[in-house]
């Protein structure tokens, strides 16, 4: 295991980079959590509603004039409802069914999304505008990205946005309770199938959020979020499929470790960094069942 | 019990559903060829990690439907001798047991006359052995991969198109050579045949330049940790050999961390609209000033050929049938080069062309295409199965390319 | 009588399968030996998912472990190409079983991330070693031939595939009949409650995985001598869910099942880029008025395709089996008496 060169300066520039790419993971699997808890679905289509919102602000950006920001937030708003519309009219009536078909009917909307964002803007890659300026801070001699702490910093946001709102108003408990446990929440007055509806809605948001974020460095095509989808599937599980807190976990762990391992360790190089992840993520789960921060099911049989 | 005889009835249904539909095809004496059109075929990756390379069959299409419509002077009837081109597309993905699906399927059943243009290297090089045991034309293979030249003689129906990676690396080579003889040089390579074929050639002329190599996957545009890593082995220049979409990030990567090192890019990714695209979301032109390459056709989007008749009328075409697309992008032009050597080879395989009259045209194709670098042409001959012959360097400053050097003859 | 009748179906559908290439080109012979691989992959996938309950999203790693068995053996080492589809199935046999240790230890969505991450890990490990696996350029096998004069090569491939899935089918049948299909049954419906019975999870489902790992290799050894090529694009993750959308669709426990879903598995990729188009000529040639829509348009194949799915899930959950069972239980009713609304037995999630 030989490492190539070190140098202080270029550790940090990677440190920042890895937790940019987690900070993107870390959304996705939120967003995967947040589905899996509240519907026990396995969401397939995650990655794919993610680049098809990111498009919809792209195309706000560059059809309609929009600016960054105001492009990111009504984009934000769409993917809320998308998300909530996708739950109450196709996953609605497969709820409580046999775990395979719902399987089939996320990787139905997978096909679909993708098909759509193919249709409608083409497969063309194209450029996808970041709204941090492309040039570096200069911190100690060394060059940080100023997109990769933007990425870091807006993700961060959202996910104490969303942390805040989950533990401090009523709609967040009313969700928490649904979620636990569907049936004494209903008797408590929680409009449970609304709730279900809601945990799509957020979930899809952070994949917009995930989406756009990303967009800048990988280039918006409709095979932009495949890749990513697995590391978050992976992330998500890493940390728990049921804990909200392993997800981000994981997804920063995720990257900061892919990014480390491929950048220093030449045995991985970079062509093993998916195959590693997921031998690290074997590894956890072989001992911590339930994942880094999730609790297991006792199964102890 | 009643659900076994179900089974059975809808069995046996499904069976006749396959059987008859294929029992009543014909097949025609001479594969693809009737009266009135002539029939090939080809694989693209119109979906998938390469789709932006859907252009180049696009292109073709569109030449092939101009020469469909028009009335040639030789005979003054449309398409080639009074026969329509109808050009059979299949994607594959990018992905070669897809090509090798797809191929069987455009021989054994639709009965092409050949294939003309496959892209990719693994997917080619993969059906090649299956098309030329069933003595199908492999036509201009949309790669530069050597083997299709070098090994013409043992696969006497497959033959390439454009300069060949070998060649190409070792004009890089010679080029970084001549320029800084101490230079350091990084490489960057996808892992695989096209990647290999073309460092290979580095290695030949600027081999102890070398200071580190890197791969990245097929289908990846992860490059990142590469360009960290090269980037630490103290290279002060930088060879990619990528396609497109990694050659982007690289780019974009190398920029943001701080690296400034003289940029080498093979042609298969410094297509303009790609590096225009790098420039910006770098948000500087500094990410790409500079970067030299191979060129061996005309350059649409060049400046000093929009006076060009061929460059006209290139874009007159892309006007009537392919309205949407981006006219800068040259890969509309490479596709419409092929297309036009391919047709001249039709031509002179005669009246009534058969599949071996095809490959013997293609062959010995030699002719002054209007589609190439001024000065150059096509010239194929049995010992030299190389049709394009010519190269030339060019430079990317502020916005397009521009040829520098003399031309050189590769082959 | 019941056996009676149901061999005698099975041997009709045999007769069907030896005599079908005489009636077919060189072309859709070889379309139906892919079929019989998948066949087989599907027969080891029922066993997992379709008994035991376990869902395995990495199917395509066990076939990819066959393929390049079988590959490494013919190229490298000279080893007849079908001598070595045993062996396929052995190194992915053996494989699945060492899989199913830690397998234990998961359940659910867990154990199926765990097979997600095998279809990932497997293509990338024969990228990157590339001496032995050809890397990202692959290996060339020989291009098939046939030892008998009179049988051309893809008939003899196709002969081949099918007689190695009949047997598989009834050694499949044989081991699900009786304790082992019971015990695995007992496991999908509810694991406490078989543990508790006495049934060791360790056991069966280190088999089941096992099992289905071995019908997976010998699908992909078999594979890797259609293609004459095998490469890590091979078997992209997009195959080990084609092969579960295969077990959905088909179905799941019975022969029809699992010839249906292999249908599916191989055609549909195939002409999923044709259906738009001929749907296109259906809608037109019914009058509906369908815009000019090109049917070549990037992505509508897959919206459609999509569309297809979901469909297929809302009519028909249990698959093309289920579906035929129901209309073998409507024929039922329409020629027996009426049964009185208290005896109706619903249906429920049994096989068949």
């Amino acid at each position: 295991m030989t490492v190539i060169a070190f140098t202080w300066g270029e550790f940090f520039q990677q440190v920042v980079f890895g937790l940019a790419v987690g900070a993107v993971y870390a959304s996705l699997a939120l967003a995967l959590v947040i589905i899996y808890r509240t519907t026990r679905v396995l969401n397939f289509a995650q990655g794919e509603m993610a680049m098809f919102t990111t498009y919809i602000a792209w195309a706000l950006m560059t059809h309609h004039g929009f600016s960054f920001w105001p492009a990111f937030f009504l984009t934000i708003a769409i993917a809320f409802a998308l998300g909530a519309g996708i739950e109450r009219v196709v996953i609605r009536p497969f709820e409580g069914g046999s775990p395979l078909t719902l399987i089939l009917v996320t990787i139905a909307l997978f096909v679909i999304f993708n098909g759509l964002a193919a249709w409608i803007w083409t497969p063309e890659q194209r450029v996808f505008p970041s709204p941090f300026s492309a040039k570096s801070f200069t911190v100690a001699g060394v060059a940080i990205s100023r997109q990769d702490v933007g990425v870091i910093v807006v993700t961060l946001i959202t996910v104490v946005v969303l942390w805040a709102f989950f533990r401090f108003t009523k709609l967040g408990l009313g969700m928490r309770a649904a979620a636990l446990g569907p049936e004494p929440s209903r008797l408590l007055g929680v409009r449970v199938p609304w709730m279900f509806a809601l945990g799509w809605g957020f979930a899809s948001a952070l994949g917009a959020v995930s989406g756009m974020m990303v967009a800048p460095s990988l280039f918006l095509s409709p095979t932009m979020m495949q890749v990513v989808l697995i590391y978050s599937f992976a992330a998500a599980v890493l940390g728990g499929i049921e804990s909200p807190a392993g997800a981000v976990l994981g997804g920063l762990l995720l990257g900061l470790g892919t990014t480390l391992l491929g950048r220093y360790v030449d045995v991985v190089g970079t062509e093993l960094e998916l195959p590693v992840a997921f031998g690290i993520l074997v590894l956890v789960l072989i001992l911590r069942p339930g994942g880094l921060v999730g609790r297991a099911a006792v199964r102890r049989v | 019990m009643k659900t076994l005889l179900v089974t059975g009835v809808a069995g046996l249904v499904a069976a006749l559903a396959i059987t008859i539909p294929g029992a009543l095809a014909g097949t025609a004496a001479t594969p693809g060829v009737t009266k009135t059109s002539v029939t090939i075929g080809t694989t693209m990756p119109i979906t998938g990690p390469a789709n932006f390379y859907a252009s180049i069959g696009a292109g073709m299409r569109a030449y092939f439907s101009y020469i469909n419509a028009r009335k040639a002077k030789s005979d003054g009837k449309r398409g080639v001798y009074g026969r329509q081109i109808v050009f059979k597309v299949e994607d594959d993905g990018y992905n070669p047991v897809n090509t090798l699906q797809k191929t069987r399927k455009l021989v054994e059943q639709d009965h092409v006359l050949a294939m003309v243009g496959g892209l990719g290297t693994e997917a080619q090089l993969a059906v090649r052995g299956y098309l030329n045991q069933q003595k199908v034309p492999q036509i201009y293979v949309s790669t530069g991969s050597t083997q299709f030249g070098a090994e013409h003689k043992q696969f006497p129906w497959s033959i390439g198109w454009q300069p060949d990676y070998l060649q190409e690396g070792i004009a890089l080579g010679k080029y970084i050579r001549g320029r800084n003889a101490n230079a350091k040089v990084a490489v960057l390579y996808q892992d695989d045949q096209y990647g290999k074929d073309l460092l290979g050639g580095f290695r030949k002329t600027a081999g102890r330049m070398i200071t580190a190599t890197e791969s990245y996957p097929v289908g990846s545009t992860a490059v990142s940790s590469q360009v960290a890593r090269l980037r630490a082995s103290g290279a002060d220049t930088f060879l990619i050999i990528a396609i497109p979409g990694p050659t982007i990030t690289a780019l974009v990567t190398a920029y943001r961390i701080g690296w400034r090192p003289t940029l080498l890019v093979n042609s298969v990714g410094a297509t303009d609209v790609w590096i225009t695209a790098a420039q910006n979301s770098a948000g500087s032109p500094e990410a790409v000033n500079g970067i030299v390459t191979t060129t061996y056709l005309k350059d649409p989007a060049q400046p000093n050929y929009q006076k060009d008749p061929q460059v006209k009328f290139y874009k007159a075409l892309m006007a009537k049938y392919l309205p949407n697309a981006n006219v800068n992008n040259s890969q509309y032009y490479y596709g419409m080069a092929k297309a036009a050597d391919f047709v001249q080879a039709l031509y002179r395989a005669g009246k009534s062309p058969t599949r071996a009259s095809l490959i013997r045209a293609v062959d010995n194709l030699t002719y002054k295409s209007p589609w190439v670098l001024p000065g150059a042409n096509i010239s194929t001959s049995p010992r030299s199965p190389f049709p394009m012959k010519y190269q030339k360097y060019a430079r990317y400053n502020n916005g397009s390319y521009t040829e520098f050097g003399a031309m050189q003859k590769i082959r | 009588m019941r056996i009676a009748a149901r061999a005698l179906v099975y041997a009709a559908i045999l007769a069907v399968i030896v005599v079908l290439p005489h009636f077919l080109g060189a072309f859709r012979t070889r379309e139906l030996a892919y079929v019989g691989v998948y066949a087989i992959a599907l027969l080891g996938l029922n066993v997992l998912t379709g008994f035991a309950g376990q869902i395995s999203l990495g199917h395509g790693a066990f076939m990819a472990l066959g393929a390049y068995t079988t590959a490494i053996l013919s190229v490298n080492h000279g080893v007849n190409e079908l001598a070595t589809i045993p062996l396929g199935g052995l190194v992915a046999g053996v494989a699945g079983f060492l899989f199913g240790f830690p397998a234990l230890r998961l359940a659910g969505v867990y154990l199926a991330l765990a097979t997600f991450g095998l279809a990932v890990v497997v293509p990338a490990l024969a990228q990157r070693f590339d001496t032995f696996t050809g890397g990202q350029a692959g290996l060339l096998l020989p291009l098939p031939t046939s030892p008998a004069s009179r049988l051309t090569p893809e008939t003899w491939l196709y002969y081949v595939t099918w007689a190695i899935a009949v047997v598989l089918f009834a050694a499949a049948i044989l081991l699900l009949r009786g304790k082992t299909g019971r015990a695995l049954r007992g496991i999908r419906e509810n694991e406490l409650a078989a543990v508790s019975s006495g049934i060791s999870l360790a056991r069966y489902k280190t088999l089941a995985f096992g099992v289905s790992a071995f019908y997976a290799g010998i699908a992909g050894s078999i594979f890797a001598i259609l293609n004459s090529f095998v490469n890590p694009l091979a078997f992209p993750i997009d195959l080990s869910i084609l092969l579960l959308i295969g077990l959905v669709v088909g179905g799941v426990g019975s022969l029809l099942a699992v010839l249906a879903g292999a249908a599916f598995v191989h055609y549909i990729p195939l002409e999923v880029g044709s259906i738009p188009a001929r749907a296109i000529d259906f809608a037109q040639k019914l009058g509906i008025p369908v815009s000019d829509l090109d049917p070549t348009t990037p992505g509508v194949p897959s919206v459609f395709y999509g569309a297809i799915l979901l469909l297929i899930v809302i009519v028909a959950p249990q698959g093309v089996a289920g579906l035929l069972r129901q209309l073998g239980a409507l024929t039922k009713r329409v020629y027996s008496r009426p049964i009185p609304v208290e005896a109706r037995v619903t249906p429920s999630r049994r096989d068949a």
